[in-house]
């Protein structure tokens, strides 16, 4: 049971970083866009194509705190007592993030509007970039906020939100029907993907310097299959995206990225911290695991269907943006 | 005594202060966020039994109003859940496993919640008018829901239960039950979940009392006024008796807390009620009305009752003299505020009944655009009460706030209390701003639409996507 719960916080992780990185990856968009008249439509875009969802992935997040601190309440206090000041920025991200979305709606003057678009897309890279970092904290296992690792893992998930953003991208573009952003965001996709091999691979050398020992359950061990799998599913989507063969290209680009988080986490399994703190040294108690069971199982069996069908509704474009 | 405990951790203030910032923040946003749908979907009901446009735009409004205040109460929201670990990481290392309980249920109910103002909101032109209502009922039972989990958590604080703990004081085994149905659950549940409604009601309410002070009185204006005061009207009155067994009930589990909120020194029978008034470190009462006996009285409904002062306990398990002045003010000003609040229902309710209209004097709309803030007073004086009134401890006398709280630098809890005071100052802003453009926007639209089909929500219009908007 205590193995299935630790498996029920990675699919929280995984889900925040694939379905938040998605939006992460958007903001970040919004931010090079430039102000160009083509910059300014992929903003319109950008903008329209998030609006009804945004909030949605922050949940994921509260999701796993909460499964964190319930199911494995030593592990909670162990990062948060250390790993502080990482959190610190990327609830700062989160905050300005969520308050600058809001305000450009209704910033009439450019200037203060131009202000918005900014801190907008500045902020969109602090969150990704400071919540990897403390997962790359964990993963070396001495829980240091900044060191080699952390870094390593932040730049990591820019690229890789960067990545997811883009691709999801090109599909808001094709249900827009507005075929020049198709193209925009097509070469932004390429762009992302070479980025993300190039710093996945001086990632997987940071590792090999500071954690020998992850970097062999990650490419000989248990992280073997998801490693594999982010290697090949991530040129493959690319591949589908450059030449407009618009099939499966997002379902194996959120593949993708999930698979590089599994990855790490499969690999340094049964370890929470690597070398400190094991799953059952951690968990709590029989009830409690019960009790979060039972909350997992719902989440599954109502918030499921209930995202399948505002997801629907919104792919059907019943959902429309109340101009405002 | 809290000297010593300062020298030892030295972010506890910074902490405190933090933590009682951002919490008084984001409660500010949970009235709305939990009883607004249920007015938006009781608007949308009538407009659509009684096929009347006006109450169904009214009901379209106040879902925007919802939308944008739910964002602004998930941002704050997600900040206190990283809080609980960045101020207070021992708190959750060692009760996590039963204080998370509340929690765990509350994310979910969060999730469900979001999603559905997601469809409720961006629904309005699309769905049928019926699925649309459907869809929206999703929307009070999950927000009931959250607010039962936040305060789960929140009076097992107070009242702890359903834990065995060890030697070390760590938590080995937990009853689910037991931890999550403390003793305060009862009235805490209750009393909170009373007070957002009528907040609610009486905030949107006192919206529309001011439009009718400056002249505007007409069908659309009255029926939003009338709808969400009278459901405050109809629940004021419960909440002054839910918070007097509240009252009773403390007297009972958290006698420290219910002696700092009457400022009590001594362990005494025919105990005097103190109205406003300080307590100093002798024990002395300054200022003040006392209504001899009358405390007794209410506690056990006789004056030979015996209450427990301050001096029963020892000085480091009990609220500094400080803290039992702010937690005996914040009640005070709660009960005041709401017995006025229930002598303006009571007036409503009686012209309502007797003369079968709204209430036509000018004093009594200026009071009553005065008790949408009179609420939100409330609930920020109440949770003083609470939060304060349990000092010194985090987990009624089990732990205590100074043992919860982080190792990080005083300074560095110091400067994110900075940066926030600042986002959050921003954040502010930026929310009035937008209701108010709203809002004027809306009287423009008023102003220009006459015909009976522009006012109506329901049609299909050009929502189509355009580059270069
Ligand atoms: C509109 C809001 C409102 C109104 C009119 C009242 N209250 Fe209240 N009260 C709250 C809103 C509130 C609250 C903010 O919702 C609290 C904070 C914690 C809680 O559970 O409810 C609260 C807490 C609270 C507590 C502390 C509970 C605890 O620590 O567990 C007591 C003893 C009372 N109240 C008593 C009263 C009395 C005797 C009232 C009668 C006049 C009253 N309240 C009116
Ligand atoms: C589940 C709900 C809540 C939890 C778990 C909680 C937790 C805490 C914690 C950990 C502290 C810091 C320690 C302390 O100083 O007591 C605190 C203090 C405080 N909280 Fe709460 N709180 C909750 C609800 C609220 C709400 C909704 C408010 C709204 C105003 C509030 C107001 C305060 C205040 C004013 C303090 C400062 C007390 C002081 O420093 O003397 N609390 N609370
Ligand atoms: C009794 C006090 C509280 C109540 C009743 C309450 C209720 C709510 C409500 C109704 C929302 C949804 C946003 C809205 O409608 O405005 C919300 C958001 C949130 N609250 Fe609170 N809250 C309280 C205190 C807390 C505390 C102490 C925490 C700390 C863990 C917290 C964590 C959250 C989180 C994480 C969200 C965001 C959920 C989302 O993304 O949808 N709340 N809260």
């Amino acid at each position: 049971m205590p193995d299935l719960i630790a498996f029920v916080l990675l699919l929280a992780i995984t889900a925040y970083s694939t379905a938040g990185g998605v939006d992460f990856g958007a903001g970040i968009w919004d931010l090079m866009a430039g102000n160009s008249p083509r910059g300014r439509e992929a903003r319109a875009l950008i903008d329209h194509a998030m609006a009804p969802v945004w909030e949605v992935n922050n949940v994921w997040l509260v999701l796993a705190i909460v499964l964190t601190w319930t199911g494995f309440p030593i592990l909670f206090q162990q990062v948060f007592s250390s790993l502080y000041p990482l959190f610190t920025f990327a609830l700062l991200g989160l905050v300005l993030r969520g308050a600058f979305f809001a305000f450009r709606h209704v910033a009439e003057e450019p200037r203060a509007h131009r202000i918005a678009d900014v801190v907008f897309g500045l902020s969109s890279l602090l969150t990704p970039f400071f919540f990897a970092a403390s997962l790359g904290a964990i993963a070396s296992g001495h829980l240091v906020p900044f060191s080699p690792m952390s870094v390593a893992f932040g730049l990591v998930s820019l690229a890789a939100t960067a990545f997811s953003g883009a691709s999801f991208l090109v599909g808001d573009a094709r249900r827009y029907g507005a075929p020049e952003l198709v193209v925009h965001f097509q070469r932004r996709t390429v762009v992302a993907a070479a980025a993300l091999i190039a710093v996945g691979t001086f990632a997987l050398g940071v590792i090999w310097w500071q954690a020998p020992d992850l970097l062999r359950s990650m490419l000989a061990g248990k992280g073997l299959p998801f490693a594999l799998a982010t290697m090949i599913l991530t040129p493959l989507a690319t591949f589908l995206i450059w030449r407009g063969i618009f099939r499966w290209y997002r379902v194996l680009t959120v593949a993708a990225v999930g698979s590089m988080v599994f990855a790490w986490a499969f690999a340094q399994s049964p370890y929470l911290v690597p070398g400190q703190l094991t799953i059952s040294q951690a968990i709590a108690p029989p009830p409690t695991q019960v009790l979060l069971l039972v909350v997992a199982a719902v989440v599954v069996l109502v918030i499921g269907p209930a995202m399948g069908l505002l997801y629907y509704l919104d792919q059907r474009s019943a959902l429309e943006s109340p101009e405002s | 005594m809290d000297v010593d405990v300062d020298a030892l951790e030295p972010a506890l203030l910074p902490s405190r202060i933090q933590m009682a910032f951002t919490l008084a923040y984001h409660v500010l946003l949970v009235p709305l966020g939990v009883a607004l749908p249920s007015l938006t979907l009781l608007m949308e009901g009538i407009g659509i039994y009684r096929k009347d446009p006006v109450a169904l735009k009214i009901a379209r409004r106040w879902s925007v109003v919802m939308a944008v205040q739910f964002a602004v109460g998930a941002v704050t929201g997600t900040i206190l859940s990283f809080e609980f670990g960045i101020l207070w990481p021992r708190l959750m290392g060692r009760f996590g496993a039963a204080m998370g309980l509340g929690f765990a249920i509350e994310g979910w109910a969060f999730f469900l919640e979001a999603i559905f103002i997601g469809i409720y909101l961006y629904g309005w032109n699309r769905l049928r008018p019926r699925t649309h209502f459907l869809l929206g009922l999703v929307l009070p039972p999950a927000g009931l829901l959250g607010a039962f989990g936040v305060l789960a958590s929140n009076s097992f604080m107070n009242t702890p239960g359903g834990v065995t703990l060890g030697a070390n004081g760590q938590v080995t085994d937990v009853d689910v039950m037991g931890a999550l149905f403390t003793r305060a659950l009862g009235h805490e549940f209750w009393h909170f979940l009373v007070a957002l409604y009528l907040t609610a009601g009486f905030m949107v309410a006192s919206v529309y009392a001011v439009a009718w002070l400056r002249g505007r009185r007409d069908h659309y204006q009255r029926l939003a006024f009338a709808v969400p005061f009278t459901v405050a009207a109809l629940l004021t009155p419960w909440q002054l008796l839910i918070g007097d067994l509240a009252a009773r009930a403390m007297a009972e589990d958290q006698p420290q807390k219910f002696a700092a909120m009457e400022i009590t020194w001594q362990t005494r029978d025919h105990n005097p009620e103190v109205v406003l008034g300080l307590i100093d470190d002798q024990g002395e009462i300054h200022l003040g009305l006392s209504i001899p006996a009358l405390d007794s009285i209410l506690v056990g409904y006789s004056p030979n009752t015996t209450v427990r002062g301050l001096s029963a306990f020892p000085a480091d398990a009990r609220p500094t003299t400080v803290e039992a002045n702010i937690t005996h003010l914040a009640f005070d000003t709660m009960v005041g505020l709401g017995s006025v609040g229930a002598a303006l229902s009571v007036w409503y309710l009686w012209v309502i009944w007797r003369r079968r209209r709204l209430p036509d004097s000018s004093w009594f709309y200026r009071l009553a655009a005065l008790a949408g803030v009179g609420a939100y007073v409330c609930v920020e004086a109440g949770w003083i009460t609470t939060e304060v009134g349990r000092q010194p401890w985090i987990v009624y006398d089990t732990m205590r706030v100074s043992e919860a709280v982080t190792d990080a630098p005083a300074s560095f809890v110091w400067s994110m209390l900075a940066a926030l005071v600042v986002v959050y100052g921003v954040i502010a802003y930026f929310f009035i701003t937008l209701l108010l453009r709203l809002s004027a926007r809306w009287k423009r639209e008023d102003l220009r639409e006459e015909a009976p089909e522009v006012g109506v929500p329901y049609g299909p219009r050009s929502g189509k996507f355009e580059t270069g908007a």
